[in-house]
């Protein structure tokens, strides 16, 4: 870093002066420091730079003790939000009509959240209509079916006709479930585009196609 | 009721002593003279237990049951062989239910018949039984393990990890890290009274590290403090510091301190653990702590408790399979670690393998009532009881 940020930030800290500690922050946002590298470049060597004076006696436990709720105060803005930022890409995400399974549907779903995609979840029991209806609502263009019994994954086929009748050819359909994980053919004879094996799966698959298809409203 | 015979006294130290296979010649042959004493099935259902036997376990233990229904230790034994055995949910719900109602303050019954109506997809009367298992002990940690379980099946990871670490804080075992990693073991010995220990660093820093351990922080820091008044680098006093810091649930200071010890010497495994941990309780740092954590694995690879924190920030990454491969090196170098295996529950469920998740919950519920000794507990009491 150009100049000794650090030892600014923990002059601020130790100064008890929030403030002056964001000023910090800000100055070396504009110096060229990326927002993802604050806690590494800055904030962690102005810590360590802290503990050391609370090593050698250069500042008391009092002052140690208020200068890290200083360092608390302006956590937010040198660490990384926890969840990613709006991707914009939208994600129907439903377990077959008939089919009452909802575990995986739900971790599926919360991970895509989490990984900054708007996740439409239509819940269980979804007739292969209300996949169609709901699409043409939010402009999805990419859907999840879940199905985890023999009868429903291989009901599935229907929800692809549903789309291809409707002209939504472009829309973009995943499946899961374990008939899908045991037979891959099962996934091709019922019209999918690939099979999510499980949470990680669906973020790559959704990853892979979100730039292609877009993501709807 | 009349003592027990030689021959069953004799079959009981065999199985304490973890011989199994004469122990259960033991048993036989007591059963051979007089098949009425339920202590003797009980003690034959839990040697089976132990070599995968369940049908001859479920046998056995209901046997015991039959003989007494108050007998408590053929309870454990039976509803642990149904659920390893597999398919027979609804037996086992009842058995857990029998125990919880035979010894109704036995925390590891409400934990099991949660796990049990779990495993029949009764998710709700699952979380109130882990509910009342914490109720009974809010430090039980099993239960909190289940109960974030039900949130990941629920509400995805990020609802769940929180549990998780909470429910490994209260599992002793990361503490038991720390120490073992500054080469502090429980050998039994007090804690000397920070008044009486000499005053050279070495003194000072065992007696520092006998006090945390024995949670006395403050006398502790006082140790820690005359350290650093002669050495302000002395990295291995800084990271305990940063571990005390830790324990008051002081983040930023532990960080400081953990973070001015690795600047002293980056080979300091105790430093590198506190501050993964630090890390780790911020959740926008996952990717720190992942990557300290992955320095703490490559430092100490043949500990399972690394491969598992780092797996648990992997999680918060949502990098499941690479979290998968941690917990399972964290399994085989440690397959009681419960833990490890309620984590990989965790990131199987993710994939959709639901059986296989059930089947860890069961091997680390199995784990924990053999690291809890809890079969002895209850053949103790109940052999007292009735003498």
């Amino acid at each position: 870093m150009a100049d000794n940020a650090p030892a600014r930030l923990y002059q601020a800290f130790v100064s008890q002066d929030p403030a002056g500690a964001i000023t910090v922050i800000e100055r070396a946002k504009a110096g060229g420091v990326p927002q993802a590298q604050l806690f590494d470049q800055l904030f962690a060597p102005a810590m360590s730079l802290l503990g050391g004076a609370w090593a050698s006696g250069a500042i008391d436990e009092y002052t140690f003790t208020q200068a890290a709720v200083v360092a608390e105060q302006i956590t937010s803005f040198v660490i990384p939000p926890a969840t990613a930022g709006d991707t914009g890409v939208t994600v129907l995400v439903g377990t077959m009509h008939h089919d009452l399974h909802e575990t995986e549907k739900d971790i599926t779903a919360a991970a895509l959240k989490e990984a900054g995609h708007r996740v439409i979840d239509l819940g269980v029991d979804v007739r292969p209509a209300e996949f169609l209806e709901r699409a043409e609502e939010t402009g999805a263009r990419i859907l999840i079916v879940f199905a985890e019994m023999m009868a429903t994954a291989r009901s599935v086929s229907r929800v692809r006709e549903m789309f291809t009748a409707g002209g939504r050819d472009d829309v973009v359909m995943f499946v899961a479930g374990g008939p899908f994980s045991a037979d891959p053919q099962l996934a091709r004879s019922v019209g999918a585009n690939g099979i999510c094996r499980g949470a990680e799966s669906a973020l790559k698959l959704v990853g892979k196609v979100a730039g292609r298809v877009g993501g709807g409203s | 009721m009349a003592g027990r015979s030689q021959q069953a006294l004799l079959a009981e130290g065999l199985a304490r002593q973890g011989h199994v296979a004469p122990a259960v010649d033991a048993c036989y042959r007591v059963l051979a003279n007089d098949d009425s004493d339920p202590l003797v099935h009980a003690l034959l259902a839990d040697l089976f237990l132990s070599g995968d036997f369940y049908d001859e376990a479920i046998r056995a233990a209901s046997r015991a049951i039959e003989l007494d229904p108050g007998c408590a230790p053929a309870y454990l034994a039976l509803g642990l062989a149904y659920d390893r055995r597999g398919g027979m949910w609804d037996q086992s719900i009842l058995v857990w239910h029998e125990l919880a109602e035979v010894a109704p303050q036995l925390v590891t019954a409400h934990v099991q018949l949660g796990e049990a109506f779990a495993a029949a997809a009764f998710e709700e009367e699952a979380i109130e039984a882990w509910r009342v298992a914490l109720e009974l002990d809010p430090h039980e940690a099993r239960a909190m393990y289940d109960l974030a379980v039900a949130a990941l099946k629920k509400e995805g990871m990020a609802t769940a990890l929180p549990g998780f670490r909470k429910a490994g804080e209260l599992d002793p075992s990361q503490d038991d890290f720390f120490f073992g990693l500054a080469g502090v073991y429980d050998d039994g010995t007090p804690a000397p009274d920070p008044i009486d220990v000499a005053p050279d660093r070495a003194s000072r820093l065992a007696a520092a590290f006998a006090l945390a351990f024995e949670e006395d922080f403050f006398s502790a820091v006082d140790l820690i403090r005359l350290i650093l008044d002669d050495d302000p680098d002395d990295a291995e006093a800084l990271a305990l510091a940063g571990y005390l810091y830790l324990k008051q649930e002081a983040v930023n200071e532990a960080m400081a301190v953990a973070l001015r010890a690795l600047a002293v010497s980056t080979k300091t495994p105790t430093a590198v653990y506190v501050l993964g941990a630090a890390f780790a309780k911020r959740p926008g740092l996952n990717r720190n702590s992942a990557r300290v954590f992955d320095a703490l694995a490559k430092a100490v690879p043949n500990h399972p408790m690394p491969h598992v924190l780092l797996a648990e920030s992997l999680l918060s990454l949502q990098r499941f399979g690479t979290a998968k491969a941690a917990y399972l090196r964290a399994v085989e170098l440690d397959p009681t670690c419960v833990r490890a295996r309620f984590g990989l529950a965790a990131v199987l469920l993710t994939e959709g393998e639901h059986a296989r998740a059930h089947w860890e919950i069961r091997r680390a519920a199995y784990h924990d009532t053999r690291r809890q000794g809890l079969f002895w507990r209850l053949y103790d009491t109940y052999a007292e009881g009735r003498e």
